[in-house]
């Protein structure tokens, strides 16, 4: 074989210290400068705007906060109600919702990415589930009230239902987050389990699953932040009634903290705009609890390789 | 069956293949393949890149099968049985045809675990004294033992590479497989692992049937004493390594192993 020489070229050094390299040097050093301040602009908007709604949350609703306000129910007299009717309706909600959403995501997810072929059907089920994620809640009230109330005829205005129709919204989000979680497991472990004689379940039993968890939990948790305030299709299947006492199982009549909010900023008496502002904070601490009990499971679960 | 030092052509076939064809799609990837294992000998698969040497390792304890288009025809036996028949319980057979991968993989667990898994789901041990006995017993054979006694219950994945090579090779051997599948278990090692794995590979060789696939061709004649040299999804020639090495019949084989192309 012959080597072509290549044709004499002079290399001339490259001349840092020309006016023309020294300008782009400081354009680079500006453009960092900029995107830096841009980025931090955005951080002190989206915290801002958090604070601002805490501090005037705080200065209207803290005196609100008492023991009355936090052991009784809903009343006429400003001074009477209470959120624990609706903190306990919440609660009950949201179990129902987990219960129900949770398993059933989870499950349809392993299908969907471990078992299931590739084929138009599942790429139509996915397109479905994204679409489902995505669809306006009132819908969801609508079809909570004609299935769950009108064909079924479970009890009105009940935890049981409200919890039904939240999972339905909460699933698809569960599925979403579950199979991008499962998605994220390298195929290198399922290869390694497979080749000591794993069979398909037990890859996905001991392995798939316990790596994927954080992920699924993270989206878990926010797919029940979302639930937990919502207000539109709760009032759809009634969770809208005054009620006096706190629910005492999933079957009793109740309402649910946003719903609560919703129905106190509508009521007249001056009295009231504290008590909305004080169920405010106590809404704002479940969610800050539900979403810090996210973190702490993400840290505990995650594994690293 | 007498075996003696003085009659090392005495064989004891444990896998036969025959007529292997394997399909991706429409696309064949091994064309009409067939070949022994014999037990106590390591059989070096060697060929450039894209010859099919690993697609045919995985189609030995059907690996492939996790492969949606891929398709085996022709017959790969086990002791006899044909794997591919309808009756072979996959789950048994790769427990008993055991694999060594690539990329390290061990498990996101601690040592311990890496070699309890597989005896643990066929439930090879009766009590934690049994199991402490396997792992021990696998990570000794794996030559590893020594280096990671004091501390079994640290991550697997902490290891260095050779070292986390060497796990795999113990979680392989700890459900005391009787066919051992390595595909390119050192093109991730540096050269000192990679010749503690080749020293692992001899001492190993008494009790199973050892397939290997390997780039390298030194490997191929040191760790084997059958050499099977594929190209282009075809076995071209197969035969005892050192004839390969020294005296090739094939054009192709005696261009590849002389570095000509590959």
């Amino acid at each position: 074989m012959t080597i072509h020489a290549a044709p004499p070229v002079r290399l001339t050094p490259t001349d840092w210290r020309s006016s023309k390299m020294t300008s782009r040097i400081a354009r680079r050093y500006a453009a960092e400068r900029r995107f830096r301040l841009l980025g931090l602009g955005a951080v002190a908007l989206a915290t801002g705007f958090l604070a601002f709604l805490l501090i005037h949350m705080m200065s209207n609703g803290i005196s609100g906060l008492n023991w009355t306000f936090l052991s009784q129910s809903d009343a006429t007299d400003p001074a009477q109600v209470g959120i624990w009717g609706a903190f306990k309706g919440s609660l009950l909600t949201m179990v129902v919702t987990l219960v129900l959403s949770f398993p059933v995501g989870v499950l349809a997810a392993l299908y969907l990415e471990e078992y299931a072929p590739r084929n138009r059907w599942t790429d139509l089920i996915e397109v479905s589930i994204n679409n489902l994620a995505a669809v306006p809640s009132i819908i969801f009230g609508l079809l909570g009230l004609a299935i769950f109330l009108n064909t079924f005829h479970l009890p009105r205005s009940a935890p049981l239902v409200g919890g039904l129709t939240l999972a339905l919204m909460t699933m698809p989000v569960i599925v979403i987050a579950g199979r991008n979680a499962i998605k994220a497991v390298p195929p290198s472990i399922r290869d390694a389990a497979l080749g000591v004689g794993a069979s398909p379940v037990q890859v996905v039993f001991h392995h798939v699953l316990p790596l994927a968890l954080p992920g699924i939990l993270t989206g878990t948790i926010i797919g029940m932040a979302r639930a937990l305030g919502e207000t539109a299709p709760l009032l759809m299947i009634g969770m809208r009634a005054f009620i006096a006492t706190p629910p005492g199982g999933v079957t009793d009549p109740a309402t649910v903290l946003p719903v609560q909010i919703f129905l106190w900023s509508d009521e007249v008496s001056q009295g009231f705009v504290e008590k909305t502002s004080a169920a405010i904070i106590v809404l704002l601490a479940f969610l800050l609890a539900m979403n810090g009990l996210a973190i702490y499971l993400r840290n505990k679960f995650e594994k690293r390789w | 069956m007498i075996h003696t030092q003085d009659a090392p052509l005495l064989k004891k076939v444990k896998m036969t293949a025959r007529n292997v064809n394997v399909f991706y799609g429409d696309k064949q990837a091994i064309n009409d393949v067939s070949i022994d294992v014999d037990m106590e000998h390591v059989t070096a698969l060697i060929g450039p890149s894209g010859c099919g040497k690993s697609t045919f390792l995985r189609t030995l304890n059907r690996m492939n099968d996790t492969v949606a288009s891929a398709r085996v025809e022709g017959e790969i036996t086990l002791d006899g049985e044909n794997i591919y028949s309808s009756s072979m319980d996959v789950v048994q057979l790769r427990a008993r045809v055991g694999m060594v991968f690539q990329k390290p993989n061990p498990f996101p667990k601690s040592i311990y675990e890496n070699v309890a898994y597989g005896p643990r789901i066929h439930g090879l041990a009766n009590s934690k004294a049994d199991m402490d006995v396997i792992v021990e017993k696998s990570l000794r054979r794996a030559g590893l033992w020594e280096e990671v006694k004091d501390r079994l219950h640290d991550s697997g994945t902490a290891l260095s590479g050779g070292q986390q090579q060497r796990l795999c090779i113990g979680r392989a051997i700890a459900v005391e497989p009787e066919v051992i599948l390595m595909d390119e278990p050192c093109s991730a090692l540096d050269p000192i692992a990679t010749a503690k794995i080749e020293e692992l590979i001899h001492e190993l060789r008494g009790n199973y049937a050892i397939v290997i696939v390997t780039h390298n061709m030194q490997q191929a004649a040191r760790v084997s004493q059958r050499t099977a040299f594929f190209h282009l999804g075809t076995l071209v020639e197969h035969g005892v390594t050192s004839d390969i090495f020294t005296n090739p019949r094939e054009e192709r084989t005696k261009d590849y192993i002389t570095g000509r192309y590959g």
